[in-house]
């Protein structure tokens, strides 16, 4: 204990140490023995003379009772470590405190940049850098395939057999589990509710390396017959109860029962998923190629990602001989290649791209924010010339020199990096508002230790940059200044000033660039025509059951009946029903073949296929192009109707009219015909092109395969915001108990598609802007520097005759010089890194000239404006004054 | 020395007597502040220390035969004439503010 206290004795300057170091460990010594009989109370008296000592040590530093009367021992590093660094900073301290002026301006400056940084870093961190939470996660991969040629996207989730034959024959898998998520029903007691759940199989827990903190995980005994709640979930339904352990609940349409609860970091596959359920997958119920699941593995120690691509490659081709399937199948998995990934990558890889962006930009923000206070403290050196000279010639060392700078700048970055931990603080919450909430972890963003250390390192790192130049100046001051004690009027090239100015305007017009792109990209998207309209649109999905749905005809009969009655409400103009809502839900698919092509065996087309009712593409105002849409005995008798859209049709017949053909799903032994063709719709989001697909009635495909239970509907209403209570009321008295759910509007989903674009350009564009703000004002310092330094010469020119005008002309001609060789430099540099927002772009290359451009102009534009107002400033200079000056 | 404070009127009192060492200072002052006292040993040292600057205290041998304290170091301090003086002067003017006071309180009595 005493040991630890004597610790703080290395606090004192070290005359004081020497002498009475040890009468005071002796002290402490005594004192403790006689504390610790009283046991309770000897804690406090060790506390209380902690701090007195630290008190006594940082009094002695500033009001030192004792003076050796010999030099401390030691030199050179060892010796400043020990005792100079600590003048250093009181010498810091009074310098800042005499320019309080300068020291504001660069801790805000500093403050704000480094609040940016450790902001978007909190973000960064939570969402990128923490690992899953899961035992070694970096052996944990995503398998998924691609097949080059085929028309099949070019990455997707794999049918069951893949899942049967890797578990089966892989040697480098320790384990896998196939896993999907997706929303359905759960209901305890009275309670129904469409919530996000999980299917996989037993091994998904084993695989990850998941343990429960209540109850057991699935066995494969259990079949598909048990659940495990999330603790969010048990928590929140069941009031962290633990005897719900081996009750059953209705979940996804089967009584299963709980086994066990997940602890508060269990998030698999993505955050807001609260339970999962067990599936079998039996070889004997395989049907080639169908149903994709992702699948997760679990690499044996020492094996590699490609390791495992290798080995999986050959497993893949031998899928035919093991489990059969059709011509086209064995056709498609010859092109067939595995997908290797990290797990994590899978998981955030999608948000990382963005955010790395907004980190770099803020990084950008700092660099430009430290070339200002660089400059601030270069100015400052300057007029500070004498002074230092003075130093110099009484023999300061240009090592002390210098160090007395970084250690102010230090300082100001200290003082700077405070200021930003508070700015995340506070802003960091606020901020988290506006983040998508699809992305991943997004919940888990705080400001942390990790964020402090972060800031810590950002501003000694900021400290570095802007103080290394102007101390490296100010430890060589000019002898001259002292001669003839003048100020100097003479303009020297100061190529560190201008080059700082340069950068600055270069960083900004980058980061003006990017956001211009992303503005002018969000503006193209907001006018992207999907096919259909987004005002005024209501829609909700609802889940009926009872006894009474039973097949494709009652659930068709149910709905169209609650449409009828959802017509009659107050206000409401029309009404559709579809399975797969734009912008919420993307289409099934299937291979499609043309009667024209009935003999071929390549399976046919590959098309989405939705099913609609009621007035869907009146109410979507979705433009019927030929034919007719369904009528109400399509949607109750079997009639084999269905409608295409264009690329549909363009696709099956090209330049011939589609109404009255035949066409057939694969796997469907029916032939349906074409009654209507419709505009092509935008399914996913603004951004993708328009799938071609099929419509189907409700009723539609054969009734046992085929059952459309739980579909949206569609309200035309001018009330689309506030119809929702009406329509629950109605859900209540129609059918009790069904959960109505996904209730938005259309415009609702549409900006929430346009979200991330959205998010990303805000975001970007604040930074930029605080770029642009943080650049012209270190300009205009800058140029406002030299104005006030050349104040003799232009008072001499002005007294010669020279006319304001050309005054004027002269400081902006000195301003707009370096303000154009930061444009050119910032324009090479935007060319050179807006391809990374290329992802994020819309209908805008990354090299638009027209946006290049634009932002070079208004940078000029905002630079000259800099440059004026000194320029005006340096006009009006009374001659006589500035002569009779100094 | 203009100002003494509380502190340092009490060191220069407990070695008025005698030398003491730095533990026997600090015991000291407890016991004649009646416990209002209890110096830290940060504190204690910073005040002799600056007595000694001032040099009203000094480092003395100790007189006597000294309790054997194997390993330990302890160094006495003895009050010098100045700081006689001083602590004289002190207790003078802690007597007439004492002597102030009680009359004023008499007075304010009656």
């Amino acid at each position: 204990m005493i040991r630890w206290l004597t610790l703080l004795l290395w606090l004192f300057p070290p005359a004081f140490r020497e002498r009475f170091g040890a009468e005071i460990t002796e002290q402490l010594r005594e004192d403790w023995a006689a504390a610790r009989t009283r046991r309770l109370a000897a804690l406090p008296s060790v506390l209380s003379a902690a701090l007195d000592l630290i008190g006594a040590a940082v009094a002695e530093h500033f009001r030192p009772s004792f003076r050796s009367t010999r030099r401390s021992a030691g030199g050179g590093i060892m010796r400043w470590l020990r005792d100079g660094w600590i003048q250093d900073l009181r010498h810091a301290l009074r310098a800042l405190r005499r320019t309080p002026g300068f020291t504001l301006v660069a801790v805000a400056t500093l403050g704000l940049a480094l609040g940016v940084n450790a902001g978007i870093f909190s973000i960064v961190d939570a969402v990128l850098l923490r690992p899953l939470p899961f035992p070694q996660p970096d052996r944990l991969v995503y398998i998924g395939g691609t097949a080059p040629g085929s028309d099949l996207p070019s990455e997707f989730d794999l049918p069951s057999e893949f899942f049967l034959q890797y578990r089966d024959q892989s040697k480098l898998l320790q384990g896998l589990a196939p896993y999907e998520d997706f929303t359905n029903t759960l209901r305890v007691g009275d309670r129904a509710e469409r919530v996000r759940m999980a299917v996989s199989t037993a091994s998904l827990f084993p695989t990850l390396g998941a343990a429960p903190v209540l109850g057991r995980v699935p066995v494969a005994e259990d079949e598909d017959r048990v659940a495990v709640l999330s603790h969010g979930l048990w928590m929140s339904w069941f009031g962290g109860d633990t005897a719900v352990i081996g009750r059953s609940y209705y979940i996804a349409g089967e009584q299963r029962t709980v086994v066990g609860v997940m602890g508060p970091d269990f998030r698999f596959p993505r955050d807001g998923v609260t339970l999962w359920i067990t599936a079998v997958m039996r070889p004997e119920d395989i049907r080639p190629g169908q149903f994709g699941m992702a699948l997760v593995g679990r690499l044996r120690p020492g094996v590699t990602m490609p390791d495992l691509e290798r080995e999986l490659g050959p497993l893949a081709q031998r899928l035919p001989e093991r489990f059969g399937g059709s011509p086209a199948y064995a056709e498609l998995i010859a092109k067939h290649r595995p997908v290797v990934r990290a797990l994590e990558e899978q998981l955030v890889g999608r948000v990382a791209g963005p955010i790395w962006i907004l980190f770099g930009s803020v990084a950008v923000v700092l660099l430009i924010a430290c070339a200002n206070v660089g400059n601030l403290f270069l100015v400052r050196a300057e007029r500070r010339q004498r002074e230092l000279a003075v130093r110099r010639a009484i023999g300061a060392g240009r090592l002390q020199l210098f160090r007395a700078q970084i250690t102010e700048a230090l300082l100001v970055a200290l003082l700077a990096g405070a200021l930003a931990m508070v700015l995340a603080w506070v802003s960091v919450p606020l901020y988290l508002r506006f983040v998508p909430p699809d992305v991943p972890r997004v919940g888990d963003v705080a400001v942390r230790w990790s964020t402090l250390v972060f800031t810590g390192v950002a501003s000694a790192l900021a400290a570095l940059l802007c103080g290394a130049l102007p101390a490296v100046r100010a430890s060589e001051p000019s002898l001259d200044r002292l001669r003839d004690g003048s100020r100097g009027s003479t303009a020297r090239r100061h190529w560190a000033r201008d080059g700082l100015v340069v950068a600055q305007t270069a960083l900004a017009l980058v980061l003006l660039t990017g956001s211009a792109l992303l503005f002018r990209s969000y503006q193209r998207m907001r006018h992207v025509d999907p096919g259909y309209s987004t005002r005024d649109i209501f829609t909700f999905q609802i889940a009926p059951e009872g006894e009474h749905l039973k097949d494709a005809p009652s659930y068709a009969s149910f709905h169209l009946a609650f449409a009828e009655r959802l017509a009659r409400l107050p206000g409401v103009q029309s009404v559709g029903i579809v399975d797969h809502v734009p912008l919420n839900e993307g289409l099934a698919d299937g291979r499609f073949l043309p009667a024209e092509r009935a003999g071929e065996t390549d399976g046919g087309v590959r098309l989405g296929f939705n099913s609609v009712a009621g007035d869907y593409f009146s109410t979507m105002g979705i433009r019927l192009l030929a034919g007719r849409a369904f009528t109400d005995a399509d949607q109750r008798t079997e009639l084999g109707h269905v409608i295409v859209n264009r690329s549909a049709a363009n696709l099956l017949w090209p330049g011939q009219s589609p109404v009255g053909r035949r066409l057939k799903r694969e796997e469907i032994p029916v032939w349906e015909t074409v009654v209507g063709v419709v505009e092509d719709v935008m399914q996913d989001n603004f951004r993708d092109p328009a799938p071609p697909a099929v419509y189907y009635p409700l009723v539609g495909q054969p009734p046992a395969d085929w059952i459309v239970s739980s579909p949206a509907y569609v309200v035309k209403t001018s009330r689309a915001e506030t119809i929702a209570p009406e329509v629950r009321a109605l859900v209540r008295e129609v059918s009790p108990g069904a959960p109505m759910y996904r209730t938005y509007t259309m415009a609702a989903l549409a900006d929430e598609s346009r979200l991330p674009l959205a998010f990303t350009m805000l975001t970007l564009g604040v930074i930029s802007l605080l770029a642009v703000i943080l650049g012209t004002v270190g300009q205009y310092g800058v140029l406002s520097y030299i104005v006030a330094e050349r104040t003799r010469e232009i008072g001499v020119r002005m007294a010669l005759g020279a006319e304001a005008r050309r005054v004027q002309g002269m400081v902006v001609g000195q301003g707009a010089r370096v303000l154009l060789v930061g444009v050119a430099v910032g324009l090479a540099a935007a060319a050179a890194s807006t391809r990374a927002l290329r992802s994020l772009l819309f209908g805008v290359e990354a090299l638009d000239p027209a946006t290049f451009a634009a932002v070079a102009g208004g940078m000029v534009l905002v630079g000259l404006l800099a440059a004026y107002l000194p320029a005006r400033r340096a006009s009006r200079v009374d001659p006589i004054e500035s002569l009779r000056g100094e | 020395m203009s100002h003494i404070s509380s502190l340092e009127y009490h060191v220069l009192l407990a070695l008025a007597a005698a030398p003491l060492h730095g533990y026997a200072v600090k015991q000291r002052v407890e016991d004649e502040s009646d416990g209002s006292l209890t110096p830290q040993p940060g504190s204690l040292y910073r005040v002799i220390a600056r007595l000694m600057g001032s040099g009203l205290v000094a480092e003395t041998d100790p007189k006597g035969p000294v309790p054997p304290h194997p390993g330990l170091s302890r160094r006495y301090y003895a009050l010098t004439a100045a700081g006689r003086r001083t602590l004289a002067a002190e207790a003078r003017r802690l007597k007439e503010a004492a002597a102030l006071a009680e009359k004023r309180l008499r007075t304010a009595r009656s």
